[in-house]
C-alpha cells in the first residue's frame, strides 16, 4: 500500500513542496507588507549555495553544521532582500524591476554560480545531511508511515512555520499592524505605526525564508550544489502566494499540490504509464489554476475579501497628495 | 514628513534639468563596475585583467561584435516589448513566453513555405507575420483578462511563461508534432525538431568594419521595429492615447479614449515584438525550432529584455543601444566561460548596473534635502 | 494657541493665529476654503509644525513631533478623508496602533477587544456593529468609527474636520447630538467647517479665519449667518452680487429626462432628475456635496451612463457611457477634480490643452500628430488666458490651482462648446481666480453656450445663475429664478426643506 501511486505522489510532494512552502510563506509576508519581491528565485540559490558553503567548510557534527547552514542560508537570503528592500522602500524604485534584477543578480547566471565556483563547491556530495527523523519501522506504517514519518527536520519545522505564521497574522497584534500595513498605509501611518519598518523587516524576514528554501535542495532534496540547483522553484512559490490567497494555511496546500504535480510525471513513466498530453497537464496546471484563480478574484465582490494586500506594489510616502 | 532629530528628506522634484538625465545613468554605471570591482577583489581575483577580458570577449576580439549582436538581436526584441508595454504602465513581464509562442509559429510557416535554395522573401516575411502574430496572439491573453476584467497582467504574464514553455518543450519531446522530425536514424531515439529547410534560412548582410561584421536579418529587423515603435508613440494619435492612458487612466476617459481597446493593442504590439524576437531566433540564429528545455529556456531573454527596457527607460533607440552593451557583457560571459574567468560575474554585473541605475532613478526624480532639526515642510498646497 | 504663524513656499497659512477652546464646549472654527483652518488643525495634531507660536495644554506648552504625540496628549481629530482599512472590522480599526496598557500585549484578544469597542459605541449612541467590516458600512457609519478611534484613546479634545461634507441632514442632526454630548462630559469638541446654518446649530463660539488671520470669536447664540458670513467673506453681505445680464435665451441645449443615475456602491445616486439648459442661459444646481452632483455631471458628461432616462443635447440622445459621443455633441466638461480627472499631470501643459481636440484635422493629420500645430496652439491659448507657466512643455502639475483651472477652461472653450458643465470650477482658489472664472462663464453664456453650473457656493451660484435648482439626495428640489431668489429659502432646500430650527 505505502507503494500505491498515491501514497508515493503525496509523500513526494511533500518533498518537493517543501522549499516551495519556505518560498512562499516567506514572500507571503513580505507581500502583506505591500512588497512584492520577484527575485525569490535568486535568493532561494544564494542561500543554497551558502548553506552548501557552511556545511563543507564548518568542522562540527552534524547537528550543529547542518544548524549552522540553515541559520548562514537564512541571514545569506536576508541579506539579498536587504538589497531589494532598500532600493524599493526607502529608494522608492520600482518595485518589479528591482525584484527581477534581483533575480539575475543573485541567481543561476550571477552571485549564487559565482560563488559556487569560486568556492569550488561543485562536484562533491555534501558532507551532512537531512535524513528522516524517524525510525524505519515508524516509516512502514500504512500510509502516515511515508507521508508524515518518513521526512526530515526542515519539513517539521516547515509545519511549525506555517502554524507560526498563522497565528501572527490572525492572532496578534503586530501581526494586525503588518496586515493594516499592506492594506492601507496612510491609515497605518496616521495611527502611529511605523510602516517603514514593517516593511523591511518582513522583506527581510521573506529573504530569510528564501534561503531557508534554497537550503532545502541542497541540503535534503538533492545533497549536492549545481548551478540553479531550483529550477525555477522561486518562480513558482511566488504563483503559489497568490493561488493560497495570502493565507499560510492554503500554502501548505498549495505547495504540496504543485509539489505532487512536480512528481507525477517521473511516477507514472516509471510505472509505464503512458503519459501522451497528461505531462503538459501536470507540468501547467499550478500556473493555469493561478489564472484562473486570480481571474475569479479579480470580480469586484471577490477581490475585497479574498484579493491582494491593497497596497501591494505601491511605494508609501508620506507627503505627497 | 516630520522625523525626530533631523535626517535626510526627500522631496519630489518640479523640474528634472537635462543634464541630470544623462549623468545619473552613466554615473550608476560607473558605480556598478565599481562595486562589482569590489566583489572581485574581494574573491581574490584582479579587477583590471577581468574587465579587460570583459571587453576584448565583447567588442575588441576578432568575430566579437558579430557575436555581440547574436547576443544583442533577441535583447533587442524583448527589450522593446518591455518598453511598449510599460510606458503605458502595462507590466507586461511575459515576453519570455511570448517569445516561444512566436518561435513555434514562425518554426511551423518557416516548415511549411521554406524549401530548398536560396534565401525565399515569400517564406522569411512568413516567418515573420507568423512571430509577431503568435506573439501577439498569447499577450492578448493577460491583455484581455486586463482589459475586461481589471485582472493583475503581471501575474497572469508570468504564468503564462511557464505554460509557453512547457507547451514548447511537450511540441517536440512528448509528441508526434508537425515540429517534431520523424525521420532519420535518431529521430525514434532522441527527440529532434525538424530543421528549417534551407530557404527559410535568414540572411546575413555583411558590415564592412573591422574585418567584416555579419549583421543577421533581425538585428536589420529589430532597428525598424525601434523606428516603427518610436515613431508610432512620439508622432501618432495612438501614441498620444497611451501616453495620456499611461499617466492618468481617469483623465484618459474623461477624454473619450477607449481604453480597453488601447490595452488590448499595446499588449498585442508588445507581444507581436517579442514573438518577432522568437522568430528571428528560428531564422537567424538556430534554424530550428529548439525546444530543449536547456536550450532557448534557459537564456531567459525575456526577463533580459525587461531589464534592458528598464535601463533604456522605455526609449526604443536607447533600448537598441543597452541591449547591444548588454549583448556584449552576455556574450563575453559565454565565451569566458572557464577556470580562468569567475563565472555568474556577467549577471553580478548586470544586476549590480540595474540597482545602480535603479538607485539613480531616485536622484532624477526627488531631491534629497538634509533637515537640520525636525522639519515638518511639506510639498503640497495647503488647503 | 498663540501667535501660531506657518509658512509654505509662497504662501503664508497662519499669521499670527490665536485661538482658544475651553473645555466642555463646542467650538467651531469657521473660514472659507484657504483661510487656514486645516493647517491650524494639522498643527494642533502634530502633522505639521508650526514657524513661530507656541500651544499650551491645559496651560502647559507642549510640542509635537509627530501625531503619535498629540494623540498621546489626548488630541483625537476626524478627517475629512478617513484613515480607515477596508477589508479589517470596526473593533480592529479602532484599536489598531494602540500602545497604552492594553495595547502593549502581543496577543489579540478578539472577543474582549469587540465587547471593549461595543460599550464605548454605546455609551456615545454611535451605533455600529465591532464585527462589521468597513467596507459593509455607510459613509455615516464608517465616520461614527472615526469617532470611536478617538474616544477609544480618550481623547480630550476631539477636531472634526468638515464632518458633514459626507452626511445626509439626518446623520449631520445624529452628528451634533453627538458632539454636544461629548462636550457636556466634559470634552472640549473642535469643529471645522465652512457652512454658515452648521456652526450656527451646533457651537457654542465660533471663530473666525480669514486669509490665515483670525477675525472675530463670537458667541453662537449671537451670531446670525449673516454676520458670520460678513466676518467670513470681509465686507458686507447686502445680498449676492448679480449682473443682471442682458442675455437673450434660446433654443433648448441640453434636456435630462427622468434620468437615473447609480453611484459607486451601487445605491442610486441620482433619481429622476428632469431639467433643460438653453443657449444663453445659467442654470445653477445648488447642494451639499454629496448629494449626487459628480455623477449628474458626469452622466451629460457621458462618463457615466444612466441607469434609466434620457441625456440629449440639442435634441440628439448621447450614447451611454460614451464620453466621445458627449464631447462631439458639444459637451464640454470641467471637473471638479482637476488634476485627478481634467488633466494628465506629468504631461506637457500643450498636450493637456490637446487632450480632446487631438483628433481634429488641425491638429492631427490622419494618424499623425501635428506637433508644430499643438505647440502654437499651446501658446495662444496661454496668451490668451493668461496662463502663468514656464512654458507649453512644461508639466501640467507644476501649476498653481487657479492656472490648472485656466488651462483646462481653456481647453474646454476652445472647443466651441454648446454646452458647459462646471462642477465646483472655483473650489480652491483664491479671490482674483474666482472672479476670472466667473467672468469666463458669463462670457460663455454670452456667447450662446448653455452653462450647468453645479456648486456648493450659494454666493457663486446667485452671483451668475439665471436659474438655481436644489440637489437633493439626488433629487432636485425646487426652481427658483435667481432674481427672486431667497438666501435662506435655497439654503432649507439644501438641507432638505425642513425647518430643523
Amino acid at each position: 500500500m505505502n507503494n500505491s501511486l498515491l501514497v508515493v505522489l503525496v509523500a513526494s510532494g511533500v518533498v518537493y513542496g517543501t522549499p516551495l512552502l519556505y518560498g512562499a510563506l516567506g514572500e507571503l509576508l513580505a507581500e502583506r507588507s505591500g512588497v512584492l519581491n520577484l527575485g525569490v528565485e535568486g535568493m532561494m540559490l544564494v542561500g543554497a549555495v551558502m548553506g552548501f558553503w557552511t556545511v563543507q567548510r564548518l568542522h562540527a557534527g552534524t547537528g550543529l553544521s547542518l544548524a549552522a547552514a540553515v541559520g548562514v542560508a537564512a541571514l545569506a537570503g536576508a541579506a539579498m532582500a536587504a538589497i531589494h528592500a532598500f532600493l524599493v522602500i526607502t529608494l522608492r524604485a520600482s518595485q518589479i524591476v528591482s525584484g527581477l534584477a534581483l533575480t539575475i543578480f543573485a541567481g543561476a547566471a550571477g552571485l549564487s554560480s559565482y560563488l559556487g565556483n569560486d568556492l569550488n563547491l561543485a562536484d562533491n556530495p555534501a558532507r551532512h545531511t537531512f535524513h528522516a527523523l524517524f525510525p524505519a519501522s515508524v516509516q512502514r506504517w500504512p500510509v502516515v508511515g511515508p507521508i508524515v514519518f518518513g521526512q526530515n527536520v526542515l519539513v517539521y519545522a516547515s509545519w511549525a512555520c506555517v502554524v507560526l505564521v498563522w497565528l501572527y497574522l490572525t492572532r496578534t497584534r503586530p501581526g494586525l499592524n503588518l496586515r493594516a500595513v499592506g492594506e492601507a498605509p496612510g491609515a497605518a501611518d496616521a495611527m502611529g505605526i511605523d510602516v517603514v519598518a514593517y516593511r523591511y523587516a518582513h522583506t527581510l524576514a521573506g529573504g530569510a525564508f528564501a534561503g531557508v528554501a534554497g537550503a532545502t535542495f541542497t541540503l535534503a532534496i538533492t545533497p549536492q550544489w549545481v548551478d540553479g540547483i531550483t529550477g525555477g522553484a522561486g518562480w513558482i512559490a511566488i504563483a503559489l502566494v497568490i493561488f493560497a490567497f495570502w493565507r499560510p494555511e492554503l500554502c501548505l496546500v498549495g505547495a504540496y499540490f504543485f509539489g505532487a504535480l512536480q512528481a507525477l510525471a517521473p511516477q507514472l513513466q516509471a510505472r509505464n504509464i503512458h503519459l501522451g498530453p497528461t505531462v503538459l497537464w501536470t507540468n501547467t496546471l499550478p500556473y493555469v489554476m493561478t489564472v484562473v484563480v486570480l481571474l475569479l478574484v479579480s470580480t469586484s465582490g471577490a477581490r475585497r475579501r479574498l484579493g491582494a494586500p491593497a497596497a501591494l506594489g505601491e511605494p508609501y510616502v508620506r507627503e505627497e497628495r | 514628513m516630520v522625523r525626530p532629530g533631523g535626517r535626510l528628506r526627500i522631496e519630489r522634484r518640479l523640474r528634472q534639468p537635462r543634464w541630470l538625465v544623462v549623468a545619473v545613468p552613466a554615473g550608476s554605471l560607473v558605480f556598478a563596475f565599481l562595486a562589482s570591482g569590489l566583489v572581485l577583489v574581494a574573491t581574490g581575483h584582479d579587477p583590471l585583467s577581468s574587465y579587460r577580458q570583459l571587453l576584448d570577449a565583447a567588442f575588441v576580439n576578432n568575430g566579437a561584435i558579430g557575436q555581440t549582436l547574436i547576443s544583442a538581436t533577441p535583447l533587442a526584441f524583448t527589450g522593446l516589448a518591455a518598453a511598449a508595454a510599460f510606458r503605458m504602465r502595462l507590466f507586461n513581464i511575459g515576453g519570455e513566453g511570448q517569445l516561444y509562442v512566436g518561435a513555434i509559429a514562425a518554426a511551423a510557416a518557416g516548415l511549411y513555405f521554406g524549401g530548398s535554395g536560396g534565401p525565399s522573401a515569400f517564406a522569411i516575411a512568413a516567418m515573420v507575420v507568423a512571430g509577431c502574430a503568435g506573439g501577439a496572439a498569447w499577450a492578448l491573453i493577460p491583455g484581455a483578462l486586463r482589459a475586461f476584467f481589471k485582472t493583475n497582467e503581471i501575474i497572469t504574464s508570468l504564468m503564462l511563461n511557464y505554460v509557453a514553455g512547457y507547451v514548447l518543450t511537450y511540441l517536440v519531446f512528448n509528441t508526434e508534432s508537425y515540429w517534431r522530425q520523424t525521420t532519420g536514424f535518431n529521430a525514434a531515439v532522441f527527440p529532434t525538431s525538424k530543421p528549417l529547410p534551407p530557404s527559410a534560412n535568414w540572411p546575413t548582410a555583411t558590415i564592412h568594419v573591422q574585418g567584416g561584421v555579419p549583421l543577421p536579418l533581425g538585428a536589420g529587423i529589430a532597428l525598424l521595429a525601434a523606428t516603427v515603435v518610436w515613431v508610432l508613440y512620439r508622432r501618432t494619435r495612438f501614441g498620444f492615447e497611451v501616453q495620456v492612458l499611461g499617466d492618468s487612466p481617469r483623465a484618459a476617459q474623461y477624454a473619450g479614449m477607449r481604453t480597453r481597446r488601447k490595452i488590448l493593442a499595446v499588449m498585442a504590439i508588445s507581444g507581436a515584438l517579442a514573438g518577432l524576437g522568437g522568430a528571428s531566433q528560428d531564422g537567424d540564429f538556430r534554424h530550428t525550432l529548439d525546444a530543449d528545455p536547456n536550450g532557448l529556456q534557459k537564456q531567459y531573454y525575456g526577463y533580459a529584455g525587461i531589464v534592458v527596457a528598464a535601463l533604456g527607460r522605455y526609449n526604443p533607440f536607447a533600448v537598441l543601444l543597452v541591449a547591444f552593451l548588454v549583448g556584449g557583457l552576455q556574450n563575453a560571459g559565454n565565451t569566458l566561460q572557464g577556470a580562468d574567468f569567475p563565472s555568474g560575474l556577467v549577471g553580478v554585473i548586470q544586476g549590480l548596473i540595474l540597482f545602480s541605475a535603479l538607485g539613480g532613478e531616485l536622484l532624477v526624480r526627488y531631491r534629497l534635502r538634509f533637515a537640520r532639526r525636525a522639519e515638518a515642510t511639506p510639498v503640497v498646497e495647503p488647503a | 494657541m498663540r501667535g501660531i504663524t506657518k509658512r509654505f513656499p509662497g504662501v503664508v497659512a497662519n499669521d499670527g493665529v490665536d485661538f482658544e477652546a475651553a473645555v466642555g464646549e463646542v467650538h467651531a472654527l469657521l473660514g472659507e476654503n484657504g483661510a487656514g483652518k486645516s493647517t491650524l488643525s494639522n498643527i494642533l495634531t502634530g502633522l505639521y509644525r508650526p514657524d513661530e507660536g507656541e500651544i499650551l495644554l491645559y496651560g502647559r506648552r507642549v510640542e509635537f513631533q509627530s501625531p503619535r504625540d498629540a494623540l498621546d496628549a489626548g488630541i483625537g481629530m476626524v478627517h475629512q478623508h478617513f484613515r480607515l482599512v477596508e477589508p479589517f472590522t470596526v473593533a480592529e480599526n479602532v484599536i489598531l496602533g494602540d500602545h497604552r496598557g492594553e495595547g502593549r500585549s502581543f496577543r489579540l484578544r478578539r472577543r474582549a477587544i469587540e465587547r471593549r469597542v461595543g460599550e464605548i459605541s454605546r455609551r456615545y449612541g454611535l451605533h455600529v456593529d465591532p464585527r462589521a467590516r468597513i467596507w459593509q458600512l455607510s459613509v455615516g457609519e464608517q465616520q461614527r468609527v472615526e469617532i470611536l478611534k478617538a474616544l477609544y484613546r480618550e481623547a480630550r479634545i476631539l477636531i472634526l474636520d468638515e464632518p458633514t461634507a459626507v452626511l445626509t441632514p439626518q446623520e449631520a442632526e445624529a452628528l451634533f447630538a453627538t458632539l454636544r454630548e461629548m462636550a457636556a462630559e466634559g470634552r472640549t469638541v473642535i469643529f471645522i467647517s465652512h457652512k454658515l446654518h452648521e456652526v450656527k446649530a451646533v457651537a457654542d463660539r465660533v471663530t473666525v479665519l480669514r486669509g490665515g488671520r483670525s477675525i472675530a470669536t463670537v458667541q453662537g447664540a449671537e451670531a446670525t449667518p449673516r454676520s458670520l458670513a460678513a466676518l467670513m467673506v470681509g465686507r458686507e453681505v447686502a445680498g449676492p452680487e448679480r449682473v443682471e445680464s442682458a442675455r437673450s435665451v434660446g433654443d433648448i441645449v441640453l434636456e435630462l429626462e427622468d434620468v437615473w443615475v447609480t453611484g459607486d456602491r451601487g445605491a442610486d445616486a441620482v433619481c429622476g432628475v428632469s431639467l433643460a439648459v438653453r443657449t444663453g442661459e445659467i442654470v445653477a444646481i445648488a447642494g451639499v456635496a454629496g448629494n449626487g452632483q459628480r455623477e449628474l455631471a458626469e452622466a451629460v458628461a457621458g462618463i457615466r451612463p444612466p441607469a434609466r432616462g434620457s441625456v440629449r443635447v440639442l435634441g440628439r440622445a448621447i450614447r451611454a457611457g460614451d464620453p466621445r459621443s458627449a464631447i462631439r455633441a458639444g459637451v464640454a466638461y470641467v471637473p471638479e477634480d482637476r488634476l485627478g480627472t481634467g488633466l494628465a499631470p506629468s504631461l506637457s501643459i500643450a498636450s493637456n490643452l490637446a487632450l480632446k481636440a487631438y483628433r481634429e484635422p488641425h491638429v492631427s493629420r490622419g494618424p499623425l500628430l501635428r506637433l508644430r500645430a499643438i505647440r502654437d496652439r499651446a501658446l495662444e491659448l496661454i496668451a490668451r488666458y493668461r496662463i502663468a507657466a514656464p512654458g507649453p512643455n512644461a508639466q501640467a502639475r507644476q501649476l498653481s490651482g487657479g492656472n490648472l483651472q485656466k488651462v483646462v477652461l481653456a481647453r474646454e472653450f476652445s472647443g466651441r462648446p454648446r454646452l458647459l458643465v462646471a462642477a465646483a470650477p472655483t473650489r480652491g482658489l483664491d479671490v482674483g481666480a474666482i472672479e476670472t472664472v466667473h467672468a469666463y462663464l458669463r462670457d460663455a453664456a454670452a456667447n450662446g453656450v448653455g452653462v450647468l453650473l453645479i456648486s456648493e457656493d450659494l454666493d457663486e451660484i446667485l452671483a451668475l445663475a439665471d436659474r438655481v435648482a436644489v440637489l437633493y439626495e439626488g433629487r432636485l428640489l425646487g426652481e427658483f429664478a435667481a432674481a427672486e431668489a431667497d438666501l435662506e429659502e435655497i439654503g432649507l432646500a439644501m438641507a432638505g426643506g425642513h425647518d430643523r430650527r
